[in-house]
């Protein structure tokens, strides 16, 4: 019997005692690195599924920030949503915006050594046309074609003066990569700056340098994306040196990264803002006057001043100022006895509720103090927290009275969130103007930028007069980096690129 | 013995029949689906209506099961609409990981739990008895998700002496499998002690002192093993929560499991791998089932196999 006794305690005490050994070695110390020499360590906030740009996923953040690392586009976007060659050394449009050409720079190379070609470029785009992704919804009937080795040439069905940044998340792949081949996006072969060493979907992409890349392979090893969907988990990887880059940092943690003397922190104006739609197909909401006086019922700037003081400015535009097609519109303002009488006059149902549908819970606060404000004149709202799949249902099928989105734009065109989600053909949000369409439409078309900018400002007003929607903040991100890493810059899309960065040593 | 298991595990087919059908049900139940996840709230009605019917989910309901149930009889689960890869794959490659975390924490809670519900069991109403039970309480009452985060800022961050996430060395195991056993090892412990507690009142424990037995050898050599068997059954029940469990833990350490996985499968609507994920866990917990009734006969052979459940 107590043979069998101290068997098993034996047992027990082999099954414990690497647990109780690890305890003990092979610790991680603080404001170290998790990584080694010349390796970035990044914990991400949402998972990479696919490597695949011009698949179902390929307009998901997890797979733009992936493919920006592995593959190369015509255009790309700077910092301040300026675009740039990155394939593409020049291109124009013909006078109508109907025909663009792109010249392409030349002796770019693929991660195997293939030369980047004209037909890589076209074959490239019939793929994410075939495919059907939500970035194909961009060129609707457009055709491309390749004029030689070194030009191409991209014909839309109408005027398409946004072409260029709608083409900042259009990537090229070699063109023999079948329009479905979940092969080779498991190990991708690109002209980016990076090459793929191992993927686990949903968990870790581990990059490599492009030695091929045109632009010199980038300086650091490794760069390790990981998913750590935890907050909290995310924000100690980053003050132990397990983690060397984390973005999406909320305010209220902000304080205690900026005294870390091992951290640089930063937050970046964005081209996302805090959008908050009426229905205008629901019968409270269908007059203009009565949205208005939402709008100025609730105090937006004190809101936005104690949940986002670094993160959070009171916006003046549906789209943000780095966006091209941004103009300034006269603030909304904060008046609730003003607001009151103005849904009496104009004989709104304050016995009604309205539903206030959103997704995910970093929104929460926002929007309780969004209903707060408006209960101070009666107005009931029913605050629906949805899980993002019933969210993005119901917001498709018009399934709520007002609802909140933090919209961004990965093109920098307001021609991809004005142009696209106002017209009364998009039935986003009931709202339907025929001359609001009218300049959406010229601003789409126009290939002279400065009249585009003026048309958007006008479209912009309508929008903002009419209140469409209420867009309370314009969002900035937070960054914050271990300081022995030179060269990184934050993103404005938080898509942020690390070709640039380097490790410094010790 | 073996007429029984093959019994057990011939309704244990029943089961899984069962399990295969009612997730088939409640994921097509629940509101939202997989074309509008995939392409987001960017795409219009086309789109969805397209990935929808290349997806097969535009068929009737009926079909789609008839398909699913032939294909599960194949052992294939199709492939995740997310991850591009069959969905039965992606889940076996997860298993290894949630499995190592499910083990450590059951072997962490049975050790320290069982010890701490002997010696407060010895003694009921000691001081023993009292900090054991006290202790237990508050284990048991702490979310596993605060727990975590507690025991990141504390290892992690304060002392520096653990890594806070991911996976790879085993000292990423430490804060992750701990964090999952504490309301597991309160549980045994709480149940170890009214267990020993009435068996030390048994006519044969008091004989076995008039034997002249120390308190020590009558504890472990006598009070100890009939005291086990509700712990057997308190495991091998346990495996489904510690599943439940596992899934916050694999978020809070970006543990590389079947939990995080599956949420994220949830989440995603992606069908095939929740319908992958949910058979094989139900088929794991089935088994411990089996394995725990195993271990009844083994621990008392007053109890037949075939009496169990």
């Amino acid at each position: 019997m107590f043979r069998a006794l101290r068997s098993r305690a034996l047992t027990a005490m082999i099954i414990l005692a690497p647990v109780a050994l690890a305890g003990c070695t092979d610790a991680t110390t603080g404001n170290g690195s998790g990584s080694g020499s010349g390796e970035i360590t990044v914990a991400g906030t949402y998972p990479i599924e696919s490597l695949d740009p011009h698949g179902p996923q390929g307009g998901g953040t997890g797979t733009q920030l992936a493919a920006r690392e592995l593959f190369s586009r015509l255009v790309r976007p700077k910092a301040d949503g300026t675009l740039e060659g990155d394939l593409a050394t020049e291109w124009k449009p013909d006078a109508t915006a109907t025909q663009w050409t792109f010249t392409l720079r030349e002796g770019v190379t693929f991660s195997d050594g293939k030369a980047v070609t004209g037909a890589d470029v076209v074959a490239s785009f019939k793929r994410l046309i075939d495919n059907k992704g939500t970035n194909a919804a961009n060129f609707p009937g457009y055709t491309m074609t390749a004029t030689s080795d070194s030009e191409v040439v991209l014909k839309a069905t109408k005027p398409d003066a946004a072409v260029p940044g709608k083409l900042a998340t259009f990537y090229v792949v070699p063109a023999s990569v079948a329009t479905t081949d979940a092969a080779f996006f498991q190990k991708p072969v690109g002209s980016g700056p990076f090459t793929v060493e191992k993927f686990t979907p949903s968990q870790t992409l581990t990059l490599v340098p492009n030695k091929n890349y045109y632009a010199g392979a980038p300086k650091v090893t490794r760069v390790t994306i990981r998913k750590m969907p935890e907050l909290a988990a995310r924000l100690t990887a980053l003050r132990t040196g397990e983690a060397d880059v984390i973005w999406g940092i909320p305010d209220d943690q902000l304080g205690q990264l900026q005294s870390d003397s091992n951290l640089t922190v930063e937050t970046v104006p964005s081209t996302a803002v805090f959008t908050m739609w009426f229905n205008s197909s629901t019968p409270a909401l269908r007059d203009a006057a009565v949205r208005r006086a939402l709008w100025q019922a609730v105090d937006f700037q004190t809101i936005i001043k104690q949940l986002y003081p670094q993160t959070g400015g009171l916006s003046d535009a549906p789209v943000s100022p780095i966006t091209l097609g941004y103009v300034a519109q006269q603030p909304v303002t904060y008046d609730p006895d003003a607001a009151k009488a103005a849904l009496t006059a104009a004989g709104f149902d304050f016995s009604k509720k309205l539903r206030l549908q959103f997704a995910n819970a970093e929104f929460r606060q926002f929007n309780q103090a969004v209903v707060s404000d408006l209960a101070k004149i009666g107005v009931q709202i029913d605050l629906l927290e949805k899980e993002q799949a019933v969210f993005t249902k119901d917001l498709l099928a018009l399934n709520w009275d007002i609802n909140f989105q933090q919209l961004s734009n990965p093109t920098f065109d307001a021609a991809n969130t004005l142009g696209r989600l106002y017209p009364c053909a998009a039935k986003r949000n009931g709202y339907c103007n025929p001359q609001l369409d009218q300049l959406l439409s010229a601003a789409g078309s126009s290939p002279d930028q400065a009249e585009r900018v003026k048309l958007y400002g006008q479209a912009s007003q309508i929008i903002w007069q009419d209140a469409v929607g209420m867009f309370p903040m314009a969002v900035k991100y937070a960054y914050a980096w271990n300081k022995r890493l030179e060269g990184f810059t934050p993103d404005p899309n938080g898509l942020p690129d690390f070709s640039t960065a380097q490790v410094r040593s010790s | 013995m073996i007429r029984v298991i093959v019994k057990r595990l011939l309704v244990g087919l029943l089961v899984m029949w069962g399990a295969a059908s009612l997730i088939f049900l409640i994921v097509r139940v629940a509101p939202g689906d997989p074309a509008t996840i995939l392409l987001g709230p960017d795409a219009d009605p086309e789109q969805i209506a397209e990935l929808t019917a290349r997806l097969g989910l535009d068929q009737p309901k009926l079909t789609q099961y008839a398909h699913y149930l032939a294909d599960v009889a194949r052992f294939d689960f199709g492939e995740s609409y997310r991850l591009g890869r069959p969905a039965m794959s992606e889940v076996l490659e997860r298993l290894p990981a949630t499995a190592e975390l499910m083990l450590s924490s059951t072997a962490i809670a049975v050790v320290f739990g069982v010890t701490l519900g002997l010696l407060a069991g010895a003694r009921p109403g000691r001081l023993v008895d009292r900090v054991v039970s006290a202790s237990t309480i508050a284990l048991q009452s702490f979310p596993t998700f605060w727990v975590g985060i507690m025991l990141i800022l504390v290892f992690a961050l304060w002392l520096g002496v653990l890594p806070s996430a991911d996976a790879g060395t085993p000292a990423h195991l430490v804060l992750p499998a701990v964090t999952l056993a504490l309301p597991f090892t309160a549980t045994v412990a709480r149940l170890t002690r009214t267990s020993v507690a009435e068996t030390m009142r048994e006519p044969y424990i008091q004989t076995a002192r008039s034997k002249g037995l120390t308190e020590p050898q009558v504890l472990i050599g006598h009070a100890l093993r009939n005291s086990l068997i509700p712990v057997v059954t308190i495991v091998g029940l346990h495996m489904g929560g510690l599943m439940g469990g596992a899934v916050i833990v694999e978020n809070v350490f970006a543990w590389p499991g079947l939990g995080s996985l599956v949420v994220d499968a949830v989440a995603s609507r992606d069908y095939e791998v929740v319908q992958a994920a949910t058979f094989l866990i139900a088929g794991i917990v089935m088994l411990f089932n089996l394995v725990a009734d195993l271990l009844y006969s083994r621990l008392d052979p007053r109890i037949k196999l075939d009496t169990v459940s």
